[in-house]
Formats: structure tokens, sequence, C-alpha cells
């Protein structure tokens, strides 16, 4: 395994005496609360097939070190994409300008880095070990595997891409902390045809695994399968009902309800700013008591993990509703300072380049008690959603959508046909106090979620049980 | 150096993406592509937020970008990176050559087939300017701009805050058949965000201006009194009963639902059978009163180019015809593999090769103002905000979130919130009856008000 800790120390003349020197140069004022050089190399490697052919291949590689400076509610931002301890004071001394008052002669006193005290993900059998033709022929079998699924096949796109980041976080209270944090990504696309009715299905996954595990052939025929399937059930898909109605969400990605419905809106810099739905209601019920639902960096491999988050604050599971009560909010460490509580471990950032801010890691609500297959059942008329797209919400009026891209009309508790996909919309604060049944079923996503705020993005991830939520609007066309 | 409070772009830029492209050219060569190209950007930013009448964020950025693809033969790779220095470059290079011996043989990959000229003067594109403001005046503008949206009505009772910043680059691009051009470009945007409360209901809105000038922003009264006027009259909102109405899109949103039909026009997705306007060229897919033009030479405009990502001359060109397809977009690839010419629709991002993409669309505008719409439409949705993502070009369903106004009799009854929008893009499109005058060009994409007859609403 490569040193991490001397990552940078090697690679960029910052060896924490030649870093250490430059900052002393740089005082910060005493109205500082807080102050971070978030140092940053990645490596990223994608590849994509299309028409049969893996035409695409490309690496990038990214580097900087961002400067902030945190001062009550103002923030300082600036970035250098030159690893010399020069170009770093500069950013840093940019930034302070954010700061007022005069200098306190108080420099930055920097510890030996350290590495965070979990693993939560391999350092080693990633795919940059990999030879190149290995990844290619992975592509090139989910392209045969998906055609021989079906004839109507008409179209495969797939694409495999991972990154290798290496982070050092230096805090003005001396901290150092660095770490290595994989990600891969794999999204398999097919488009089916019957006549001049054209469909599409979709599968992906990933996760900060090793690569065996998510490249095995049990998982890429697995894959394959369910694109295909995806798409000839839309093949077979009518019109969707429009207006309110019952609506049943299977388990794993239909957590995105989640995320939007709820998770934005009890980040912390909304509630500290009294923006959101939900400001100042913890405390308060705003879900059914079936509903408890965490937000957790610490499962280990999941897309959404880290070992620390950006600010080098260990991840945790966070309590967001308990039976239904509001518990908690998501804090970064100035949300959290403003708040006068600590940070949850969820400040993140997209790269050096952008600021941190609270983020969600993997929004999770926790099993019920009900047997599945009587959550549909128990469903009078409604729609059964099992597959989603993406989601977004206005977090100050609270209403939030999110799209189906597999769903079904239920009657008497039996599924009747796919209908098409259509988009859910409903109002977050109140939209969980209409859960009438929580199944036992609850279940992660598979690895796809990117999150975006502010022009920032983020991997994240999900889970939900099957639910039954009653009186959502469904935006069908008939 | 990367921090530079209230400077212009570094003077050499253009000359260091010259360089660089150069370098990168012959490194390809010698590593043993048979040809390739290559796109530098480099940009300062400056972005200041106040809230509250307080500043609370500053951000300065300096960066620059390559991003190279190479052939080796009808193989390709592409690579991109941060880092400029000769050992780096060249040895990314040759990763990316090697990379290139393993993709699939495809006689249609390559560059374009000759190199033409840029289409016009860069200077005309994106006006010199004699000075560039300070951060402090940024920051004074902010002020003024989310003053004015907190003053405007008793009901405004917090703020997002209000930005405003400044954006220069220059952008370089070269490829192995001699071409080497280069220009620069200059944005500044002001923006304002403001909360109105009445009883337990809150709402928030919007609104921003931009342009290629620090003039062109100067309306920082307006930008917040706009932003506020929108808030307010968010507050009071419902649902409607589901059922079938005529809906206006306003201009913001109308950009929107033209927008999508960017997507469906392009010539990647048409070779992979990914649009529902597959062999509709020639035969009418928006209503007869509808007129779509791209037109990169709009001064100051967000999508303006003198040349396109692969490096040919950009042009004027008519997409819709009073609703007829006149031709799909296309870059080289895309047209090769279809038997056609490149459009020079090429668009690309630092890390990908190029892909299809619009330079500026505008919709032709009508004669008729809003009240005129509204009248002509009796009773409807007014819509000013779409949420989600639940547009697919492949099949061209269509179903949104949507905040707007109710009206009847030509006048506005109430605000309606938490409701959707649904129907197919084709019907959408047929189904305009009536474009409004209110053209502005604000963005890429601009429209009219575009008045729809009959659409999907769900509701209670």
């Amino acid at each position: 395994m490569p040193d991490i800790v001397r990552f940078f120390e090697d690679r960029v003349e910052s060896s924490t005496e030649s870093l250490q020197s430059a900052l002393s140069h740089v005082s910060l004022p005493s109205t500082v609360d807080d102050a971070d050089l978030y140092f940053e190399h990645t490596v990223r490697e994608h590849y994509s097939v299309e028409d049969g052919m893996v035409k695409k291949a490309g690496q990038e590689v990214s580097q900087g070190v961002g400067a902030r400076i945190v001062s009550g509610e103002r923030t300082g931002f600036a970035f250098t994409e030159e690893f010399s301890p020069r170009q770093i004071a500069e950013a840093l001394e940019s930034a302070r300008r954010i700061a007022q008052g005069p200098a306190s002669g108080r420099p930055l006193a920097l510890s030996r880095p350290g590495r965070p005290g979990r693993d939560l993900y391999p350092t080693t059998d990633l795919a940059f070990d990999r030879p190149v033709p290995e990844k290619i022929g992975i592509l090139e079998t989910i392209d045969r595997l998906c055609r021989q699924e079906s004839s109507k096949v008409v179209q495969v796109m797939a694409s495999l891409a991972f990154e290798d980041k290496t982070i050092q976080i230096v805090r003005s209270d001396g901290q150092v902390v660095v770490d290595r944090i994989p990600l891969t990504r794999l999204n398999v696309s097919v488009i089916a045809q019957e006549g001049s009715n054209r469909q599409t299905g979709s599968y992906g996954w990933g996760g900060r695994t090793d690569f065996s595990g998510i490249v095995s052939p049990e998982r890429l025929a697995q894959a394959c399968r369910e694109a295909v399937r995806q798409a000839l059930v839309n093949l077979e898909a009518r019109p969707c009902p429009s207006g309110t109605m019952d609506v049943v969400l299977g388990p794993g990605w239909p957590g995105i309800l989640l995320h939007e419905a709820i998770g934005h809106g009890l980040e912390g810099d909304f509630n500290r700013k009294g923006t959101s739905a939900f400001s100042g209601r913890i405390g308060q019920r705003v879900a059914s008591p079936l509903c408890t639902i965490v937000d957790d960096g610490t499962l280990p491999g999941r897309r959404g993990s880290l070992n620390v988050d950006d600010e080098g604050t260990p991840t945790q599971r966070t309590v967001l509703i308990e039976n239904g009560i509001l518990r908690g909010y998501l804090q970064d460490r100035q949300n959290a300072r403003l708040m006068g509580t600590r940070s949850t471990g969820n400040g993140r950032r997209e790269s050096y380049a952008h600021p941190v801010m609270p983020r969600m890691t993997n929004t999770v609500m926790l099993p019920g008690e009900s047997d599945p297959a009587e959550v549909l059942s128990s469903l009078d008329r409604g729609i059964y959603a099992v597959n989603f797209g993406g989601g977004q919400v206005d977090i100050t009026s609270g209403k939030f959508v999110f799209s189906m891209s597999e769903a079904y009309y239920v009657e008497k508790g039996k599924i009747l046909h796919p209908v098409k996909g259509a988009t859910l919309i409903g109002n977050g604060p109140d939209v969980l106090t209409k859960v009438r049944m929580v199944g036992t079923d609850m279940s992660l996503d598979t690895g796809v979620g990117t999150c975006g705020k502010d022009g920032q993005s983020v991997p994240v991830g999900v889970g939900l049980p099957t639910i039954r939520v009653d009186g959502l609007t469904v935006g069908g066309t008939h | 150096m990367n921090v530079v409070p209230s400077q212009n772009l570094p003077p050499k830029s253009l000359e260091e993406g010259e360089e660089a492209i150069r370098f990168i050219l012959e490194a390809a060569r010698s590593a043993g592509a048979t040809s390739a190209d290559a796109s530098y950007v480099s940009g300062v930013e400056e972005t200041v937020g106040v809230r509250k009448g307080e500043i609370e964020k500053v951000q300065a950025a300096q960066s620059r970008g390559i991003g190279i693809r190479v052939f080796a033969g009808t193989r390709q790779s592409s690579v991109a990176t941060r880092d400029l220095s000769p050992d780096h470059l060249r040895s990314l290079v040759a990763r990316a050559v090697a990379m290139a011996q393993h993709t699939a043989e495809d006689p249609y990959a390559g560059l374009p087939d000759r190199i033409l000229p840029p289409a016009i003067d860069p200077a005309k594109l994106f006006p010199e300017e004699s000075r560039i403001p300070s951060r402090d005046e940024l920051v004074e503008r902010a002020l003024a701009t989310e003053k004015a949206a907190l003053s405007f009505d008793p009901r405004i009772t917090n703020s997002e805050g209000a930005e405003c910043s400044r954006s220069h680059s220059h952008i370089v691009f070269g490829n192995s058949l001699g071409f080497l051009h280069g220009y620069r470009k200059g944005s500044y945007a002001l923006s304002c965000s403001v909360i109105a409360t009445s009883g337990d209901q809150m709402e928030r809105d919007y609104w921003y201006v931009t342009g290629p000038l620090w003039e062109k922003i100067s309306d920082a009264e307006a930008i917040g009194q706009k932003a506020a006027s929108r808030t307010v009259r968010r507050l009071g909102a419902r649902r409607i009963k589901t059922g079938t109405y005529p809906v206006i899109f306003d201009p913001e949103t109308a950009r929107s639902l033209v927008g999508h039909f960017a997507g469906a026009v392009s010539g990647s997705a048409l070779y992979r059978n990914a649009t529902y306007l597959k062999g509709r060229e020639g035969t009418p897919v928006m209503n007869a009163c509808m007129t779509l033009r791209e037109d990169p030479f709009l001064p100051g405009a967000p999508g303006s180019r003198p040349f396109d990502g692969e490096g040919l001359p950009t042009r004027k060109k008519t997409l819709v015809d009073e609703g007829v397809l006149q031709t799909f977009l296309f870059d080289t690839y895309s047209a090769r593999k279809l038997g056609r010419q490149s459009t020079a629709n090429a668009v690309r991002s630092l890390g990908d090769g190029p892909g299809v993409g619009i330079s500026n669309l505008i919709v032709d505008p009508g004669t008729s103002t809003l009240d005129d719409l509204m009248k002509k439409a009796g009773k409807g949705l007014l819509v000013t905000e779409l949420i989600g993502f639940g547009v697919s070009t492949v099949t061209g369903d269509y179903s949104r979130g949507a905040f707007g106004y109710w009206f009847e009799d030509g006048a506005i009854l109430h605000p309606v919130s938490e409701i959707t929008l649904a129907g197919t893009l084709d019907e959408i499109y047929k189904n305009i009856v009536d474009r409004g005058s209110d053209l502005e060009i604000r963005s890429s994409i601009n429209s009219p008000s575009l008045l729809v007859d009959g659409l999907r609403i769900a509701g209670d």
C-alpha cells in the first residue's frame, strides 16, 4: 500500500516543515474561528461503449489546494492548482481578507499528518490496478449480454468510471488528516424498440469497494438482465393516470424520497438561516411514528460513505427522525458553531475548487414490521413505483418532486399493468406523516446517487424499505 | 499565482495556451499518434455573496486546464489535466496514445476533413473592457441589490442573499491539421433570492441578470425589486383540480421547454436511435407559428463563439421554420456516421471528446402581450417555475413539477403550487398556439412566452 501519509510531501514539496515556514508569514486575525487547507490529487478514468464499440477511453488528472477562512457567518475561499508553499500561502492570504480585525500574530501550527481512525474502503484491488484491455473487455461483455437478452434491444450504452482521490486536510487547530478515497461507477442503458415504440431501461451500480466484487460475472449478468427487463416493461407501459392517489414505493433507490422530501431541508445551513420548511422544528412530529430516518456515513464501501468528511471530522450515524419526531440536523463545522452544536461529519465539498457545505451521506429509513407483500396488497387503487430517475426540492416551500422510471397501476392489491414514467410531487414537511405502512425489507440503493447543491456534485446513497404513502400527486397524462 | 483579487486575466494566457497546444501536438506526434487536437481554457473568477446587509462570502480563483484527444489511426482516447509542466504533459500524451491502442477501430472517428478560418473576428463577439471592477464594487452592487429586495415589502422576512460575480476566460483550440486560434470571453452575473412569509407559509424566489459587460448588470435596484415581487406574489399558493387546461409558459419556463428540443435535435441522439424526432426532418415538429434559429454571433451572449469545439467556423441557421424541422445538429463524428456534413455544433468539455450542442437558440417572438395571451386562453395556468427531471427526449414523454398562477378572463386570480404538468414534447410543441412579444436575450436559450393549448395538470 502506498504511504498516503507522505503522499503530498513526496509529490508537492509541501513537507510539514516547508509548509509551516510558508504559513508562518500568514497570521490570522483573532476574529477567525476556523481555517483549513484542503489538498487534493484525483485521477479519474472512464470508458464507454455504444453501437457495439468501446470507442471512448479517457483519463483526467485534477489537483489543487483550497484555502478557507471562516469568521462568524463569513467565509473567504480561494484555491491554487500549484502545490508550492508560496502559492498556498498566497491563497490563504487572499481568503483571509474576509476576516476583519488586526492580525493577532497567531500562525497556523501543524501536527504530523494522521490517518482516520477507520477504514471503510479498500486501497487494494482498485480498478486502476487492472490492465486497460480488461476494463474494455467488461464493457464488451455488457454489450453482448444485453443484446443476447432480447432481439428488441437496438442500442446499448454502457460506461465504467472510477476515481482515486487522495486528500490532506490541514486545520487551524493543528490537526492534519489524510485519506485515500476510491469510487467506482458502472452504468448500463439500453433502448428497446417495437414498431415505432422506443423505450429505455437502465441499471447502475458501484461504490467505494474493491473491483473484483463489482465486476463479477454474476453482477454483470444481473445488471444487463435488469436494464433490458426494464426497457421491455416500458414497451408495454400505458399512459399513467394523473391526480392524487396512494403510492407504494419499492425498496432501495426509491429512498430518493427521503433525500428530497426531508434530507435537504435538514441541512444545517438552511436551518441556521431559517430558510428551510423544517427550521425551528426539532422535537416536533414531522412523520408517522412508523418512520425512523438516519444519515449514516459509516456504512463500509457505500457510495456516500467517508472515513472523515472534507473538514476532517469523522463521519457518524445521525438520527434525523426518530419514530416520527424530528431529532437533528446535518452539520458542518461553521453551521454547527453558529447553532451552538457539534459537526455531525457532514461537511463536504466537490473538490479543492469548491467550498464546504453541509451535505448528506447515506440517508436511510430503518425497516418496519410489515410484510412487503402485504404493503402492496393493501393498496386499493394507486401506483406501485419500483424505480426512479432524479428528484428536486424547494427547501423553503418544502415542495419536492421525483420521477418514476418503472411503475405499475394497482387495483385491489393486484398489479394490472406498467405505466409510463411520471413525476410525483409532494410537500416535504407533511409527506412522511402520510406513511401508512413500512416493510421489513430495507435495502440500500445499488450505488448510483449524485446530489447537486449550489452547483456542487457529491456522491450519496439512500435506503428504503417498501412503504405505502397515501395521497401523493401523480403527474400522469390521463 | 492563483488568487488575483480584481485583476484581469494574466495577459500571457492566450500565448500560454497556444504554446501548450503546440507542445502537446508535437508530443502526440512523437508518441505515435496519427492526429490530435487540444483545447485550453484559462479563467479568472471572482464571486462575492452578501446576506442581510453583511458580506457572507468571497471567492477568488484562477484556474486553467487542457483537454487532449489523440488518434491512432481510427482509434481514439482523451485525457485532461491542470498541470501544464512539460514532463507531465509528455507522459499524459504517451498514456493517451497507449490507451487509444486498446479502443475499437471506428471508421468514422477523426478530425474534420479540412481546416477553415474562424467565422468572425472574436472581438466582435465579446467586447474589450476598458476597466475591470474591483472586489469592493462587486460587494457594493450585491449589497444594493439585496437592500432593494429587503425593503420592497414587509412580507419579505428573510434572505438567501445576493451574489455578484465576474468571470473572464481565454479559450484556445488547435489540431494537428494546423488550426490554432483563441478568443477571450467575459461575463458578469448579479442575482438575489429572498423569502416571504405569511402565517406559517414561507416562499422563496429569485431574479438574476447576466451580461458580457459590467455596465450590463448595473440596475441593482431593479433586480432586487423583481426578486422581491416574484417572491411576495407566491404567497397564498394553493392547488387546483386535476384536469386539462391551457398553459402559458413565461419566458423563463419557455426557455426550459425549448431547451429539451435542443437535446432531441442532436445528431448524436439521432445515430443512437435516442430521439423521438428520428425521421422527422422536413416534417412539422411544432405549431406553424414557431420558428427557431441558432445564432452563434449574438454579441455578448453566453453561447456565442467564432468556431466550434472542433475548430470549424460556426454559422447561423434555422432549426425550425414555421413548425417544420429543417435540420438536425451535427459534429464531425455524428455527421460522418450518418453521411451528412458537420453543422459546426461540436461542443467540448475538457475531460471528454466533442459532443453535439447549440450556441444560442432564439424563438422568434410574436406580437401578443401577456394579457393578450391570457385573454386568448380564457382560463388556465401561467407557469413561472418548473422542477424535476421527468423529461425523456428518447420517448418525448414530459412530466414535471410546476409553480404558477391561475388566471380567468385574462386576469390572475391566485398562485398555484404542488402540481405537475404532463404530456409529450411532440404534442406540447404542436399545441403552441401563440407566442408573446416579450423576447429578451438573457441566456444561450431565449424564448418569448408560449401559450400551449391543453396540457394535463395533476393536482387535487
